[in-house]
C-alpha cells in the first residue's frame, strides 16, 4: 500500500520537535518566535489539508493514521491503533471534505488566506523598514512581488475556469432534467446524451485545445467545415456536438500559458541557507502561493496545462513544508494520470462528472424502450451521483470563485502595502523626467 | 367546470352519436379549406381509414363523460361506433368536393403535407379532448389513435427529409409556409406529448409517450442546430473600427509634458455607430425568434439558454477583438512599453466606451427580443454576458494600476479613470441593481486604486522635485529644465482639474499628511503664512482650499526652493538674479496662459508672483548696473571747482572696462523670453543712458579732442545703447564662454 508508507514518512518527517523548526540564530527573540509560531501553523494548516484527504479517499488502513489532525505529533503516535483511528473517522459527522474536491479547495484558500494575514504580520510589522533595503530582503521582496503579479494572473485564469466549469453543470442539468422524466423515453435518452455529449467534448476539445494554444474561434471554421450533419439521416440519432462542436473562449491572452506560470513562479524559489531568519518567511510564502496556483490550476480548466507536475518542486528536508510536500506528491500522481488520460481537470466533482457523463452516453447508446428493470436502478444510481455533483458545484462554485477573487484582491493590497514600506525607505525618488 | 373546455365540445350528450356531431362539426370549420380533401383523401382511399376514426369517435366522448360526469354510460363501443362514423364522416365528405379538385391537389402537393393538416387537425382535436379529461383518474385511458401515430410518423419523416446527409435543408432555405407548418408541428407534438404524459402514466401509454417524445426530440434537435447555427452566424463589422486615434479632444498632447507638440485631434467621428452590433439581418432575428419559441415550448429552454449564451458570449469576444481590444496577462502589462501601453489604453477606452453605449445595449435588445416572453430568462442571460465582459475589461484597468508608477502615466491613468467613472453609471442602469454586484465591487475597487495610483503619482513628483538637486547650473541662467517639466505637467494636469478633485477627495488617504509619505509640510499652516491667499477670498480661504489645489500649491512651493537652492549655484548674483527671472517668469506665463490653473492659482498668486518678478529685477539692476554707475558719480571728480583729470581717465577707464566685462558676459546669458529681454534692456537703457549721456556731456571736453578723446571716451552713448541691446541673447554663450 503506497498510500501508507507516504503518510508514514510524512508524519516522520512532521514529527520533529517543535524546537526543530528554528536552527536560527537571533538577536530578536520575539521575531524568532513569531517565525517559529508561523512554522508550526503553515504546517498545521497544511496538515488538515492533508488529513482530510487520506481520511476519506484512501482506505480505511491509511486513515488510521491521521487521527488527530490538529497535532502533527500526535499523529505520529497515533499509528499504531489503526481500528480505533478508522471508527473515529466515521462517527465524526460532517466528513472532510476529499482531496481536490470544490470544498477542500475553499478550505486551502482559507488556508491561503490565513497563512497571508500571518505572514504580512511577520513581514511588515514590527520591523525595521531599512531591513527591505539590505540583503537578503532587498532581493527577495521584488522577486516575491513579482511572484505575486503572475499569481494575480492565474487567480483571472482560474476564476474564467470556473465559469466554464459553470457552464458544464449547466449542461449536466439538462441532462438531468432529461434522465429525470417517467416514464423514460428513447427522446429525454437522446436528449440526454446530446447535452453529456456536448459536455464531453467541451471538456476534451478545451483542455486539447488550450494544449495546443490555438484557440479563439479559429477553429471554429475549421471544424464548421467538415459537415455539421455528419452521420445525420432522421433516423441516425448521433449528436452532432461534435462536428460543429464550439465552446466559451478564454478571457485570457492568446500565448498565455497556466503551466509555463506556474514554471516562472517556482523558478528561483530557493530554499534560505540556515541562519537566514529574515529570508525564511518570504520563502515559505513564495513556496504556499506556488503550491496554491499549482493545484488550482491542475483542478481547475486553464489554457495550456503541458507538463504541470513538473514545474514544481519543494525541497524535502524541510519540516514546515512536509504537508504541502506530502500534497504535492499526492496531486502529482493524479495528474501524471489525468495527463495520460486527458481529463477535463482534478477538480474531484469534474473528474466524477467527467466520469458519469461517460458512463451515461454508453447508456444512452444501448438504451432500448422500455428500460429494463436492473438497467434502471443502474441508471437511478448514476443520476442520482450527477445530480449530487451538480448540487455541490451549485452550491460550491460560486463561494468557491468569490474566493478566488478575494485572494486576487488581497494579493493586490499585499503588494501594495509592502511597496508602501519600499516607498518610505527609498523616498522613491525617480529622477524629474525632464 | 372550466368554460374554456367546454367550448371546443358543442352541445352533446354522451352518446356514441354524439361523436359524429363532434366529427361533423370539425370537418365543417374546415369546409373552406383544403382540409376536407384531406380527410377524404384517407377516408377513401387509406386502408387505415376506419381506424383512423375510431379514436376520434372515442376521445369526444370520453371529454363529454368528463363534463358530463356520466362516465359509465360513454363507455363507447369500439365495433360499432367507429363504423357509424365513417359512414357519416364519409357522407359528408364526399358531398361538397369535386373529383377534380382531389386530383388537383394531388398533383401540386406531396401527399405527406395534404395528410399532414388532416392529421394535425386530428391531432389538435385529440390534445383538447385529453386536456379537458384531464384529472379523471377514474376514466380508463383509452388506446392511443392511428392517426397520432401517422402524425409522429409524418413529422419524423419531415425531419429525416430536414437532416439528410445528401441535401440538409438550412431553415433560411424552407419557404415560409414550410417552416412555419414545421414549428406548428412542432408545438402541437410538445403539447401532444405534454397531454399524454399528463394524462396518465400507465404502461400502455408509456410505449406511444416514448414515441412522441422520441419525435419531439428529434424535431428539437434539428430546431436547436438551425437556431445555433443562426445564432453563431453573426457579422461583425469590422471596417470602420480600424482608426486607432484616441478621441478624447481634452488631450492634444502627448503625455509627457516637455514636448509641447500640439497634433491636432482628428477631425474624427464620434465613437462609431455600430447600429448592426448584435450583428443579424431583420429576417434572421425573426427566424431567431420563431426557433427560440419553438424550444421554449417544447420544454428545451435550457438548451436554448446555453446555444444562445455560448453563441453571443464568443461574438462579444470576437466584437472586442475587432475593436482593437487585444487580452493582456497582467504580468504581461507590468513588462510592456509605456508606449504599447498607452495605445493599449486608448483601445480600451474606446472599447469600454463602444461596449457600454452599443454592446450592451444591443445585447440587452437582442435577448429581450428573443426571450420576451421570458423576462427573468433574458435577464440572467443579458447579466452574465456582460458580466463576462466587463470583467475582462475590468482586468485590463486592474493591469495598468498595478503598474509601476511613473509621472508620465498620469494622464493616461486620468483617461481611464474618466472611463471608468463616466462608463459605470452607464453600466449600472443597464442592469437590475442587485445584479452584478460582483462587478460593481470589481469596478469601484479597480477605481479605488488607479485613483491611489494617481495621488501617488503626486507624491512622487514631490519627492522627485526635492531630490532633484543637480550641481551643475543652467548656463546663462536659463529657465530650468525642472520648471519647464513641472510647470507644464502641472498645466496640463490642471485640465483634468474636475477629475483630480475627485480623485484627490475620494482616494487621499488619510496618513497623506503624516511624514511617512515624504511630505512633512503642513497645508494649513503654510497657507495661513501666506496672507495674499486671502486676498479677494473671505478669511475662510484657507481652510477652503481644495485638496487638488493644495496638492498643485504644494508642488508649486517645492518647485519654487527647488529653483531657489538652485539660483545659490551661480556666483554671480545677477545672473542669480536673471535666473530667478526667467523661471518666475516661466512660471508666471504658465499659469497666465492656461484658464484652469490660472483659476487654480488665483489672482492673488499671480500679483505676488509678479512682485517677486520686480523685485529680482531690481535686484539685478543694483548689482550689475548700480556698480557701473557708481563710475559716473560726480563725488569726488571736482576739487576746488575743478575736474581731477586723472580721476576722470580713472572712471572713464573704470566705466569702458565695466561696461565691456558686463557687455561680453552678460551677451551670453540667456532671457528668451522676449517680452522680458526687450524689459530688461529698455529698463537698462533708461538707467544708463540718460546718465552716461550727462556724464559724457558734461565731463568729455576735459579731455583734448583726438586721441585723448579716443583712448577715453570709448563709447557714444548710442554706442551703449546698441551694446545693451545685445544683452541676453545667449550669443557668447555659445562661443564657449560659460561664466556663470
Amino acid at each position: 500500500m503506497p498510500a501508507t508508507d507516504n503518510q508514514g514518512s510524512f508524519l516522520n518527517r512532521i514529527s520533529i520537535r517543535r524546537n526543530q523548526f528554528i536552527p536560527i540564530e537571533s538577536s530578536n527573540d520575539q521575531e524568532q518566535e513569531n517565525l517559529e509560531l508561523f512554522q508550526r501553523h503553515v504546517a498545521d494548516r497544511f496538515a488538515d489539508l492533508l488529513y482530510i484527504h487520506s481520511s476519506t479517499t484512501t482506505t480505511a488502513v491509511t486513515n488510521s493514521n491521521s487521527n488527530d489532525h490538529s497535532s502533527a505529533t500526535a499523529a505520529a503516535t497515533a499509528t499504531t491503533d489503526s481500528p480505533s483511528a478508522t471508527h473515529d473517522t466515521h462517527t465524526h459527522p460532517p466528513l472532510p471534505p476529499q482531496l481536490l474536491s470544490i470544498s477542500w479547495f475553499r478550505n486551502l484558500l482559507d488556508t491561503y488566506l490565513c497563512c497571508e494575514a500571518e505572514f504580512k504580520a511577520i513581514l511588515v510589522s514590527g520591523r525595521d523598514p531599512s531591513q527591505f533595503s539590505r540583503p537578503p530582503l532587498d532581493r527577495l521582496i521584488p522577486d516575491f512581488l513579482e511572484r505575486s503579479i503572475k499569481a494575480l494572473d492565474i487567480c483571472n485564469a482560474v476564476t474564467h475556469g470556473v465559469d466554464l466549469v459553470q457552464h458544464w453543470q449547466k449542461l449536466a442539468q439538462i441532462a438531468l432534467t432529461a434522465l429525470n422524466q417517467t416514464p423514460l423515453g428513447e427522446g429525454q435518452v437522446r436528449r440526454a446524451r446530446k447535452a453529456l455529449n456536448t459536455l464531453l467534448t467541451s471538456m476534451v476539445f478545451d483542455d486539447k485545445e488550450n494544449a495546443n494554444n490555438n484557440l479563439h474561434g479559429r477553429w471554429t471554421e475549421r471544424t464548421r467545415s467538415f459537415g455539421r450533419r455528419v452521420g445525420g439521416g432522421g433516423g441516425n440519432n448521433k449528436d452532432r456536438t461534435a462536428g460543429n462542436f464550439r465552446s466559451l473562449s478564454w478571457s485570457v491572452a492568446k500565448s498565455w500559458s497556466a503551466s509555463k506560470q506556474i514554471q516562472t513562479m517556482s523558478a528561483n524559489l530557493a530554499a534560505p541557507r540556515g541562519g537566514e531568519s529574515t529570508a525564511l518567511p518570504v520563502y515559505i510564502m513564495n513556496t504556499i502561493v506556488v503550491f496554491v496556483m499549482w493545484a488550482l490550476v491542475a483542478a481547475i480548466p486553464c489554457q495550456d496545462r503541458n507538463g504541470l507536475a513538473t514545474h514544481f518542486q519543494v525541497p524535502r528536508n524541510l519540516a514546515w513544508a512536509q504537508p504541502i510536500i506530502g500534497l504535492q506528491e499526492k496531486i502529482g500522481e493524479d495528474w501524471k494520470k489525468k495527463e495520460k488520460k486527458g481529463t477535463a481537470g482534478l477538480l474531484e466533482e469534474l473528474q466524477r462528472m467527467e466520469k458519469v457523463a461517460h458512463s451515461l452516453v454508453e447508456f444512452a447508446d444501448t438504451f432500448v424502450f422500455p428500460m429494463e428493470e436492473e438497467k434502471e436502478a443502474e441508471l437511478a444510481s448514476q443520476v442520482a451521483e450527477l445530480a449530487e455533483i451538480c448540487q455541490k458545484m451549485e452550491e460550491g462554485l460560486g463561494p468557491l470563485q468569490q474566493q478566488v477573487r478575494e485572494v486576487f484582491h488581497r494579493i493586490v493590497r499585499s503588494r501594495a502595502e509592502v511597496l508602501d514600506v519600499l516607498d518610505q525607505i527609498t523616498k522613491m525618488s525617480a529622477p524629474v523626467p525632464y | 367546470m372550466d368554460p374554456e373546455k367546454d367550448k371546443p365540445l358543442p352541445q352533446t350528450s354522451p352518446t356514441s352519436a354524439a361523436t359524429t356531431t363532434a366529427t361533423d362539426d370539425n370537418n365543417h370549420d374546415h369546409n373552406t379549406t383544403t382540409t376536407d380533401h384531406d380527410n377524404n383523401i384517407i377516408n377513401n382511399d387509406s386502408s387505415s381509414s376506419s381506424n383512423d376514426h375510431r379514436p376520434d369517435d372515442q376521445g369526444s366522448p370520453q371529454q363529454n363523460l368528463g363534463d358530463d360526469t356520466t362516465k359509465q354510460e360513454a363507455e363507447p363501443d369500439p365495433d360499432l361506433d367507429p363504423q357509424k362514423a365513417e359512414t357519416i364522416d364519409s357522407d359528408i365528405n364526399e358531398q361538397p368536393q369535386s373529383a377534380a379538385d382531389q386530383v388537383n391537389l394531388q398533383e401540386t402537393t406531396p401527399p405527406f403535407s395534404l395528410d399532414l393538416n388532416k392529421v394535425s387537425e386530428e391531432v389538435d382535436q385529440y390534445i383538447s379532448t385529453l386536456s379537458t379529461s384531464k384529472g379523471d383518474e377514474s376514466t380508463p385511458p383509452a388506446e392511443v389513435p392511428t392517426f397520432v401515430h401517422q402524425f409522429a410518423l409524418l413529422i419524423e419523416a419531415k425531419i429525416v427529409d430536414y437532416e439528410s446527409s445528401e441535401n440538409p435543408v438550412k431553415w433560411s432555405q424552407l419557404e415560409q409556409e414550410d417552416s412555419t407548418s414545421f414549428l406548428e408541428a412542432t408545438l402541437r407534438l410538445s403539447s401532444l406529448s405534454k397531454a399524454i404524459s399528463e394524462l396518465s402514466s400507465e404502461h400502455k401509454h408509456a410505449h406511444f409517450v416514448n414515441r412522441i417524445g422520441g419525435v419531439l426530440q428529434r424535431a428539437m434537435s434539428y430546431i436547436e442546430e438551425e437556431f445555433k447555427s443562426l445564432i453563431e452566424d453573426y457579422r461583425i463589422h469590422d471596417s470602420d473600427h480600424s482608426n486607432s486615434n484616441d478621441t478624447k479632444p481634452k488631450q492634444p498632447t502627448s503625455s509627457t509634458p516637455n514636448e509641447e507638440s500640439d497634433e491636432n485631434p482628428p477631425p474624427e467621428s464620434a465613437p462609431v455607430e455600430d447600429n448592426n452590433f448584435p450583428g443579424y439581418s431583420e429576417e434572421i432575428l425573426s427566424d431567431l425568434l420563431r426557433l427560440s419559441k419553438a424550444m421554449i415550448a417544447g420544454g428545451y429552454e435550457m438548451e436554448c439558454c446555453q446555444v444562445y449564451f455560448v453563441a453571443r458570449r464568443n461574438a462579444l469576444e470576437e466584437s472586442l477583438q475587432k475593436f482593437g481590444f487585444e487580452k493582456h496577462s497582467i504580468d504581461d502589462v507590468q513588462k510592456m512599453h509605456w508606449e504599447s501601453l498607452e495605445r493599449e489604453i486608448a483601445n480600451w477606452i474606446r472599447t469600454f466606451k463602444q461596449c457600454a453605449s452599443v454592446h450592451f445595449t444591443g445585447e440587452r435588445r437582442l435577448s429581450q427580443a428573443l426571450f420576451s416572453d421570458h423576462p427573468l430568462m433574458s435577464e440572467s442571460l443579458f447579466c452574465s454576458l456582460s458580466q463576462g465582459v466587463i470583467l475582462q475589461l475590468l482586468n485590463f484597468a486592474d493591469a495598468v494600476a498595478l503598474t509601476k508608477r511613473a509621472a508620465e502615466k498620469l494622464f493616461k491613468f486620468l483617461d481611464l479613470y474618466e472611463a471608468l467613472r463616466d462608463i459605470l453609471p452607464i453600466i449600472d442602469n443597464l442592469f437590475a441593481e442587485e445584479s452584478l454586484t460582483e462587478v460593481k465591487r470589481e469596478a469601484s475597487m479597480i477605481k479605488g486604486r488607479m485613483g491611489e495610483a494617481m495621488i501617488s503619482i503626486f507624491v512622487d513628483l514631490e519627492n522627485s522635485i526635492k531630490a532633484d538637486s543637480g550641481k551643475t547650473p543652467v548656463p546663462g541662467g536659463a529657465v530650468h529644465p525642472l520648471t519647464r517639466y513641472t510647470m507644464n505637467y502641472l498645466k496640463y494636469a490642471c485640465e483634468y482639474k474636475e477629475t483630480l478633485e475627485q480623485v484627490f477627495k475620494e482616494h487621499q488617504k488619510i496618513e497623506r499628511a503624516d511624514s511617512a509619505t515624504g511630505s512633512d509640510f503642513n497645508y494649513q499652516s503654510q497657507a495661513a503664512q501666506n496672507p495674499n491667499n486671502n486676498d479677494n477670498n473671505n478669511n475662510n480661504a484657507v481652510v477652503k482650499q481644495s485638496p487638488f489645489q493644495t496638492q498643485i500649491t504644494k508642488v508649486m512651493d517645492l518647485l519654487d526652493a527647488n529653483i531657489e537652492s538652485k539660483s545659490k549655484l551661480y556666483k554671480d548674483h545677477a545672473l542669480s538674479s536673471i535666473f530667478m527671472m526667467n523661471n518666475g517668469r516661466y512660471i508666471l506665463q504658465k499659469v497666465r496662459g492656461a484658464n484652469e490653473i490660472n483659476r487654480l492659482m488665483g489672482d492673488s498668486w499671480c500679483r505676488k508672483r509678479s512682485s517677486e518678478l520686480r523685485q529680482y529685477h531690481k535686484n539685478y539692476q543694483r548689482e550689475t548696473w548700480g556698480r557701473l554707475l557708481s563710475c559716473l558719480h560726480p563725488d569726488g571728480l571736482m576739487n576746488n571747482g575743478k575736474v581731477v583729470k586723472p580721476v576722470l581717465k580713472e572712471r572713464f577707464k573704470s566705466f569702458n572696462a565695466m561696461f565691456d566685462e558686463i557687455h561680453k558676459t552678460q551677451t551670453s546669458w540667456v532671457v528668451s523670453d522676449e517680452q522680458l529681454q526687450s524689459e530688461l534692456r529698455v529698463s537698462i537703457s533708461n538707467m544708463v543712458i540718460p546718465a552716461y549721456r550727462s556724464f559724457l556731456g558734461r565731463y568729455s571736453q576735459v579731455f583734448t579732442p583726438g586721441r585723448q578723446t579716443e583712448k577715453y571716451v570709448k563709447y557714444q552713448a548710442e554706442d551703449i545703447e546698441t551694446y545693451i541691446d545685445e544683452l541676453f541673447d545667449g550669443s557668447a554663450a555659445q562661443m564657449g564662454r560659460r561664466r556663470p
